[in-house]
């Protein structure tokens, strides 16, 4: 069965964030709402400190307290293990927001939607069709784009990334990418203590 | 006189909503999911003691704070309030879902039990079936709250079996000191013996209260990083003017002092129960503000740079 998942390669990571970009183009992301982020954080003592980079996005966890604390069933996981937010039946009660231990969760306000990008309150067109998707109120995620997915395609983020630094593909596989990355290099899940199982991986 | 609004609040080390890995603050829980938890606690911890002694303008009251306030600022607080009703669809797992069952037995059979206290309506054969199931669905609504906290990894600090212990002993505390300020307001308690009976409840619960703040900043000290940040958030950082004078002080020692060096009556009862209900509402507020998340992944402590 496929189990999708996704493998980010801290060495390669530049910090461009043209992930981020491509993510809010391609899901229409209104002002302040970001499915990834690629943090920076510094590390060391002077003089030997470093930087890097490490994207961020919804881990899809197996064991996901975002769907388990959802009260109204609109977090559901998908048969290839894509956790789902639907818009339509979500409360906007919170509750999935403070369980997701990696902060993936945004709130979709209403002057989010009526202010615009350019916060004159005129909507491009491009706004126009793509804020249609959203419930003002309710709160929403990254699908690892399903709808690319199901057309055979890379997630926005994985297309885009000019190093290669992210790489997505099916965790059962024991041949795909992101399996042999994970074997061969350690690859290894934020915060693990959480027992979220992660299907996201880093690798260094 | 306390500054504690959070949004974007930053503090080294933490990251806010920005580009960087630290610690984060959760921000969807805030003032009116607080006030809703207050009443939730308050409204069915009065209900309880009002029941264990037939005091019918408990009961009222404490379906009223609860059926009106509570359901009010859960509704302000929700981002789509209309289609609320759709929280009843997973008790089988959501202890959000299984809280709204909760509120709505509470709510439903305590007013049936009203009715039946006040005009007779009850069949006498089913009386004690709408007592039970009155009070099981406060015991819920008194408690869910800290379940529905504790049963989250996320915040290491709510993590933790005394959420639910302090949210009852809290909203009985409540329940107690409510039902004295009504009885010395002249609503009488049927047994005069149950009088005195309270007043030592009220002292044990803020002795216990006061166990159960310091055991969850002991745990809060010795547990993970986002727990040893919420403990220096409430005692030496931005929160802790609020919770170690507000909560500890006014709304615990401030009380038990009163209570047991002053003499009873109207004013000391009244200014006992103001104390309490502004320490409890503080902390419903500061366990809210001082929630947070660990760094969503340090590489220093992932690949040991
Ligand atoms: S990362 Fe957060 S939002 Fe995504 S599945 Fe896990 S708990 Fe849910
Ligand atoms: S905010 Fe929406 S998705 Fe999140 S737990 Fe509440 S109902 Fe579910």
């Amino acid at each position: 069965m496929t189990r999708y998942g996704m493998v980010f390669d801290i060495k390669r990571c530049i910090g461009c964030n043209a992930c981020t970009v491509a993510c809010k183009q391609e899901n229409s992301l209104p002002d302040g709402v970001f499915f990834t982020r690629t943090l920076s954080a510094e590390s060391g003592e002077y003089p030997n400190v470093s930087r890097t980079y490490l994207p961020t996005i919804c881990n899809h966890c197996e064991d996901a307290p975002c769907e388990k604390v959802c009260p109204s069933g609109a977090t559901w996981t998908r048969d290839d293990g894509i956790v789902m937010v639907d818009g339509d039946k979500c409360i906007g009660c919170g509750s999935c927001a403070v369980a997701c231990p990696y902060d993936m969760r945004t709130q979709i306000e209403e002057t989010q939607i009526t202010n615009g990008l350019f916060g004159d309150g005129k909507l491009t067109p491009f706004e126009e069709q793509g804020y249609s998707r959203f419930e003002c109120g309710s709160f929403t995620k990254c699908d690892f784009c399903s709808e690319r997915v199901d057309g055979g395609l890379d997630p926005a983020c994985v297309a885009t990334c000019p190093t290669d630094a992210r790489v997505f593909g099916d965790l059962d596989d024991p041949d795909s990418k992101v399996s042999r990355l994970i074997r061969d290099r350690m690859g290894r899940q934020p915060l693990p203590e959480k027992n979220t199982r992660p299907k996201v991986y880093y690798i260094d | 006189m306390f500054k504690v609004s959070l949004k974007n609040v930053l503090r080294p080390g933490f990251a806010g909503g920005t580009f960087k890995s630290g610690y984060r603050f959760q921000k969807y829980w805030d003032t009116p999911m607080a006030t809703a938890f207050f009443c939730g606690e308050t409204g069915a911890g009065l209900f309880i003691v009002s029941m264990l002694m037939d005091f019918l303008p408990g009961i009222i009251l404490g379906l009223l704070i609860t059926g009106v306030g509570k359901t009010f600022f859960h509704l302000t607080h929700m981002g789509v309030p209309s289609k609320a009703w759709r929280a009843l669809l997973r008790p089988d797992r959501s202890w959000i879902s299984r809280g709204l069952w909760g509120i709505v037995f509470f709510v439903g059979f305590g007013s049936i039990h009203v009715l039946g206290m006040l005009f007779n309506v009850v069949p006498a054969g089913l009386e004690s079936a709408v007592y039970i199931l009155a009070i099981a669905g406060a015991m819920v609504v008194v408690t869910y709250q800290g379940f529905a906290m504790s049963h989250s990894t996320a915040i290491s600090f709510w993590s933790t079996g005394l959420m639910p212990i302090s949210s009852m002993l809290y909203g009985l505390l409540m329940g107690t000191s409510l039902v004295l300020v009504l009885s010395l307001l002249g609503f009488s308690i049927s047994n005069p013996e149950y009088f005195s009976m309270v007043g030592l409840a009220q002292i044990a619960l803020i002795i216990a209260v006061q166990i159960c703040l310091l055991s969850l900043l002991h745990g809060a000290k010795n547990g993970s990083k986002g727990a040893q940040q919420s403990y220096i958030l409430l005692v030496k950082d931005f929160l802790a003017r609020p919770f170690l004078f507000g909560v500890v002080g006014i709304g615990s020692i401030i009380p038990l002092l009163i209570l047991l060096f002053i003499p009873t009556n109207f004013i000391t009862s009244l200014i006992v129960t103001g104390c309490i209900m502004l320490g409890f509402y503080l902390f419903r507020l500061l366990i809210f503000k001082a929630g947070v998340l660990d760094p969503i992944l340090s590489p220093a402590d992932i690949f040991k740079r």
